[in-house]
């Protein structure tokens, strides 16, 4: 280690060293770890603040279970054998974000494998710019975007009626079409670039001697395209997943008035039910839950941590 | 045909439907921003209309939200920009074990969810200022300072990742050259690394810049009481609807087309660089050389189809008169309701001979209310109030949905919330 920060201080001069050694700390310390670690020694603790602000610091500010408990089980005069509004939320956000996931992979593999190794230089270069231009646009709009379409008065109703396909419009908001379309909308790009960077790299030579030797079309994608480009695939899984279960804006735009988003009950807690220490201990259990569905996601497909975010 | 083909056509259709999910809500969207409705529609097309821009221009929520979004994308470029390049630097020194333990926190803030990230730098911040300070609510605890460093926070990771792709293609025997000759750190740092990291300072402070700008998810938790453009959107999009939104959208659109126009435009001069690099015999930096001048007429007639467009769309304003039209789709909107209210009455007079003593109609007269339950929201009743009665405004933008559901409104007349101009008129009519 002495050894290394001599190096390092020869290598740089003192003032670069300085700089970089102190941004990084700053970083890594002031900004990643400490507040994440702040936030999990607040979700064991009582909401004295808001309650009795006197008590906090004395002896009864001490660890507890109760924001955890309070999600699995609800109140205590709470007569369901769990707390059903927020586990059915949990798990409706955790399968409704693979759902998007899903989606957006089957939706994008095509598009990037054609970008990859189809299209050819000026009308692939054109065609990916015109794939970044959506995303730039910030998220709320790409959401009400979707509320213009998918609205009960919207034009999606509009035309499907003036067309005679529906005599009633369709509450696509209620029925989370809306929501769905806006999210697998929302991440696309996070989709599409992992595995199309992989797929580029694939050696041409190596389809075309399967398709020599007589390799069907989807025996190629199977056997050749895909487990090449898996840890793309699991990278731009993993983003998306992560994306769409931590997504705020969408939900609150887009959801239909009954059902909810599991972020958004973080931020009731936060907002209008100003209990922090139990939305942070929520927003663990997200946390900890997504990441953990990820790794184990990772481990059965066999693909390494350090391969996401390339 | 040969199959191949079908294979080709099969294709081409599917990218066709792929980017009108794309673009197709942008361009819906662009659209209604000139449509003169209350309600952002295309549907029922009412008049052009530029008026949204200004109730946009004029909105000083949105106005204030703008000027702090500028204020914290600047200082996230500020402070994530210098945070990635440093950690980029240091990675590259780092041997491989510890090199993948800093690479792993590094890039965790990108995997982790918005949210979470500000609701840590919130606890994280307040903590420290009623611990620290001894003050409550002091200078940490300041919506501008928590949302600039909740967002460094991942940003800092993105510009990371920009400045680690460049130096990859960094040569590490120009700094020892360098240093052979005489030169400083400090001048190797200056004179060498960074005119060879400029590009990528560009790209990483835009980047910075335009992410920080669009965030919402963290900064919803760090703002506190202050607010940003997004969070003021977020809230008028849940709230009040109306298509000045749609018109900022407009404006965002336009300025990323050009902003795309632009970087094609220096992409392109580096590549000419290079290309001349290459051709007086030096290593060329870039791998991909292809296309460039295919692409030039794509993007060429990207922008000259904007410019034309805009020409056109001044051109029209120039002497067409929104309020004329506006009074006559008023006037046309108003003969419609007419009709259908006559209709509506003939016809849900015949029903109510007919089933007198239905027992559903409780439960219709609920179904219908739902839908109708807004007909007296304050933002439906934009200018058409003076004009027009109660419930035109909703007739306005559901006539389509109206037609289809003629004799439903009459059931509604017995919903508590109902009870105002139109039961007058209709016990008179009986």
């Amino acid at each position: 280690m002495a050894v290394w920060f001599r190096r390092f201080l020869a290598r740089n001069g003192t003032m670069l060293s300085l700089y970089m050694l102190a941004a990084v700390a700053l970083w890594m310390v002031l900004m990643i770890v400490l507040p994440q670690l702040f936030m999990l020694d607040f979700s064991f603790r009582h909401n004295w603040q808001q309650i009795d602000p006197s008590r906090m610091g004395g002896p009864d500010d001490v660890y507890t279970f109760v924001n955890y408990h309070f999600l699995a089980y609800g109140s205590p005069n709470n007569p369901d054998p769990f707390n059903v509004v927020d586990v059915t939320v949990f798990f409706r956000t955790i399968i409704a974000a693979i759902f998007v996931t899903l989606f957006d992979l089957a939706l994008c593999y095509p598009i990037a494998y054609y970008l990859a190794q189809v299209a050819r230089g000026g009308k692939a270069r054109l065609l990916v710019l015109f794939l970044i231009i959506p995303f730039w646009i910030n998220e709320l709009l790409r959401a009400f975007a979707f509320r213009i379409l998918f609205g009960e008065e919207g034009t999606i109703n509009a035309i499907l009626l003036s067309i005679g396909v529906l005599d009633q419009p369709i509450d696509f908001v209620r029925e989370d079409v809306a929501l769905y379309a806006g999210l697998g909308y929302a991440y696309i790009l996070l989709m599409i670039f992992p595995i199309y960077n992989v797929v580029e790299s694939l050696d041409k030579n190596q389809i075309e001697a399967a398709r020599d030797l007589g390799a069907s079309w989807a025996r190629i994608h199977r056997r050749v395209v895909i487990p090449f480009a898996k840890p793309g695939i699991s990278s731009g899984c993993t983003m998306v997943f992560m994306l769409s279960a931590g997504a705020l804006a969408a939900p609150q735009i887009l959801g239909g008035p009954s059902s909810l988003w599991f972020t958004q009950i973080i931020y009731q807690w936060f907002n209008t039910g100003s209990n922090w220490p139990r939305g942070s201990a929520y927003a663990i259990v997200l946390m900890l839950s997504c990441v953990l569905l990820v790794l184990a996601i990772m481990r059965i497909f066999k693909v390494k941590i350090g391969e996401i975010g390339r | 045909m040969t199959s191949a083909r079908v294979l080709r056509l099969a294709v081409g259709f599917y990218i066709l439907l792929f980017f009108t999910y794309l673009f197709g809500p942008l361009i819906v969207m662009s659209f209604t921003a000139f449509n003169s409705s209350e309600f952002p529609s295309i549907s029922p097309w009412n008049c052009v209309t530029p008026e949204w821009f200004g109730v946009l221009f004029k909105d000083q929520h949105l106005m204030g939200g703008l000027r702090s979004s500028l204020l914290v994308g600047i200082g996230v470029v500020l402070l994530a920009v210098p945070i990635g390049l440093a950690a980029s630097l240091l990675i590259t020194q780092l041997q491989k074990r510890a090199r993948s333990i800093v690479y792993t926190i590094a890039i965790s803030p990108i995997l982790v969810p918005g949210v979470v990230l500000g609701i840590s730098t919130l606890v994280f911040w307040e903590r420290i200022d009623r611990v620290v300070l001894g003050v409550e609510d002091s200078f940490f605890y300041d919506g501008y300072f928590m949302t600039i460093i909740g967002q460094s926070t991942f940003i800092a990771a993105y510009a990371m990742l920009v400045f680690l792709a460049r130096l990859q293609r960094f040569d590490p025997g120009l700094e020892e050259a360098a240093l052979d000759l005489g030169a400083t750190h400090t001048q190797v740092f200056r004179k060498i690394l960074l005119p060879f990291l400029k590009p990528a300072i560009a790209s990483a402070a835009v980047l910075a810049f335009l992410a920080s700008f669009e965030n919402y998810n963290t900064t919803v938790f760090t703002i506190v009481s202050k607010s940003t453009l997004t969070t003021v959107l977020a809230s008028k999009v849940r709230y009040g609807i109306n298509p000045s939104i749609s018109a900022l959208a407009v404006i965002i659109i336009g300025l990323t087309l050009v902003g795309a126009v632009i970087h094609e435009y220096l992409r392109r001069k580096e590549v000419a660089k290079t290309e001349a690099l290459a051709a007086e015999g030096l290593p060329a930096p870039t791998r991909s050389r292809s296309g460039n001048r295919v692409l030039r007429v794509p993007v060429g007639a990207l922008a000259s189809l904007i410019f034309v467009a805009m020409l056109a769309t001044a051109w029209i304003a120039r002497d067409y008169d929104v309020a004329q039209c506006k009074v006559q789709v008023t006037e046309e909107n108003r003969k419609k309701f007419d009709a259908l209210k006559q209709q509506r009455l003939a016809e849900a007079k015949a029903k109510r001979e007919a089933n007198r003593q239905d027992a559903d109609v409780a439960v219709e007269t609920n179904q219908a209310g739902r839908q109708y339950q807004n007909i007296f929201a304050p933002t439906n009743l934009g200018s058409q109030i003076d004009s027009t009665e109660p419930s035109e405004p909703d007739s306005d933008a559901t006539t389509a949905v109206e037609t289809n559901q003629a004799g439903r409104q009459y059931q509604n007349i017995f919903a508590p919330t109902n009870l105002d101009g139109q039961v007058d008129s209709e016990t008179k009519d009986e």
